[in-house]
């Protein structure tokens, strides 16, 4: 292996690993910071979501100004689609039923979460039932294709992305600036070790410009589901998956900035630019939470679960991964890498997010408790 | 005084708000006369902050210890 990709690697695994205990320590749940605004009406876990989206614009923006920014925009994006939102609404619904999104599965599983594990093999699955329908959808979703080949709204508008970047910077700047005012930052939470919400925001922020100057592309991670479940259908079913073209093709031809090496990848089980860019991250944060919770005397498997919690979350991790090929990419890469440089994709990402997440919620409410009359907590 | 003892160790989250919620509304009247005491055990380091805030909201306090590995939350009347 090239002495660059060591390199590279080895950043990603320190950044996963310290997005791991940041995420561990304060239960930065991305599922739960979109069902909680419709379950409890609670908006604790959106607050730093926001902080993180205005800070990510803010340093993009300012990497783009002073010319450190590898692409502009991030290269594995692509003009909008219809599907972008179907994909959204999928994966919006997936992660509330799975208890967690595509990063949170990970360091809840790292914790000692056997749920989470639960969903991780849904991950596996849902991504294996992608590749069995691949190309059936593909035609289908390059009909519901924009007339447009910008990739990021700026682009559409034909304007500098600093004006409208500004704008959002400056109206995610007011609502935490007015979260401040009225003490909506304030840290209620007792468990050992916690570290503030805003804090993770803003370090998770920093970890995603990280990731961007030294690969070049965001965080992401849920093609690696898709390369794990190859693996084992590599194991298992060889035959079967050398006849499946999406775990064959390599569409994606990528040169990292340190060495600029034009390197080819896909969902298959080999290692590739897509290995290269996100196994480091996915074992580093389920390292980092497993850490946090050993240091913290917490890591505890449960083994004794309700049945019908475990049939939810593989079921949510199964429509999860469906929501992430379709879309495609997960809520990490759109909510951390797209949308702060207002990419069109994963602006309509979110538009399907919201409802998918909302009705995940109802779902998710019936199965764990059918009689609630919840109260809110208005924090 | 009754203890309602909950174990929702290893549960998905929300179900130790959605639980506790439930029983809060179910025995809102002994909770408030000072009658009965709700024990939530949970591995959830979420809920010892969702959960007390909530049993506030009703006007009732909450207490969080950390245990061997988890955390253990306990209602009490404000009064009392």
């Amino acid at each position: 292996m090239d002495f660059s990709v060591w390199v590279v690697m080895s950043g990603l695994l320190v950044i996963g690993l310290t997005a791991g205990v940041l995420m561990h320590r304060s239960d930065f749940c991305m599922a739960g910071a979109f069902r909680d605004v419709f379950l409890f009406n609670s908006y604790k876990h959106i607050r730093p979501l926001v902080l993180l989206l205005t800070l990510s614009a803010l340093m993009f923006e300012l990497c783009r100004l002073a010319g450190v920014l590898p692409t502009y925009p991030f290269s594995w994006f692509a003009p909008p689609s219809g599907v972008n939102i179907f994909g959204g609404m999928v994966f919006g619904l997936g992660m509330v039923l799975a208890g967690g999104c595509v990063v949170g599965v990970l360091y809840k599983m790292g914790g000692g979460n056997l749920m989470a594990l639960f969903a991780f093999l849904g991950l596996l699955v849902g991504s294996a039932l992608y590749a069995e329908i691949h190309t059936w959808w593909i035609p289908l979703a390059k009909q519901t294709n924009f007339s447009t080949e910008a990739i990021t709204l700026p682009q559409w508008l034909r304007v500098s992305s600093t004006v409208p970047v500004l704008l959002l910077v400056s109206l995610g700047g007011f609502l935490c600036w007015r979260w401040q005012q009225t003490e909506l930052w304030v840290n209620r939470n007792t468990a050992e070790g916690f570290i503030p919400l805003w804090f993770t925001g803003i370090g998770l922020a920093v970890l995603g410009v990280l990731t961007v100057l030294l690969c070049g592309v965001p965080m992401g991670v849920s093609t690696s589901y898709a390369k794990g479940a190859a693996l084992l259908e590599l194991w298992i079913i060889p035959d079967h998956l050398a006849n499946l073209p999406y775990f064959m093709a390599t569409p994606v031809h990528y040169a990292l900035p340190i060495d600029g090496v034009l390197r080819s990848g896909g969902a298959g089980p080999n290692f590739d630019i897509v290995a290269i860019v996100q196994a480091p991250l996915i074992l580093g944060i389920v390292g980092g939470a497993w850490l946090s919770a050993h240091l913290l005397g917490e890591f505890r498997v449960i083994w004794k679960v309700p049945l019908n919690q475990v049939i939810m979350v593989f079921s949510g991790g199964v429509i999860m991964a469906l929501g992430a090929r379709i879309s495609p990419g997960c809520n990490v890469w759109h909510l951390w890498g797209g949308l702060p440089l207002l990419t069109i994709q994963s602006v309509l990402f979110v538009i399907g997010l919201v409802p998918g997440a909302w009705l995940g919620g109802i779902v998710l409410q019936r199965i764990l408790i059918s009689d609630v009359p919840l109260k809110r907590i208005n924090s | 005084m009754k203890v309602l003892k909950m174990d929702i160790r290893g549960q998905i989250c929300p179900s130790s708000l959605l639980l506790v919620l439930r029983e809060m509304n179910l025995h809102h009247q002994e909770l408030v006369r000072g009658n009965l005491s709700i024990e939530v055990l949970t591995d959830n380091r979420d809920a010892t902050g969702t959960i007390p805030d909530a049993v506030r909201n009703m006007g009732i306090e909450a207490f969080v210890e950390k245990m061997d590995g988890y955390y253990r939350i306990t209602t009490k009347q404000q009064s009392d």
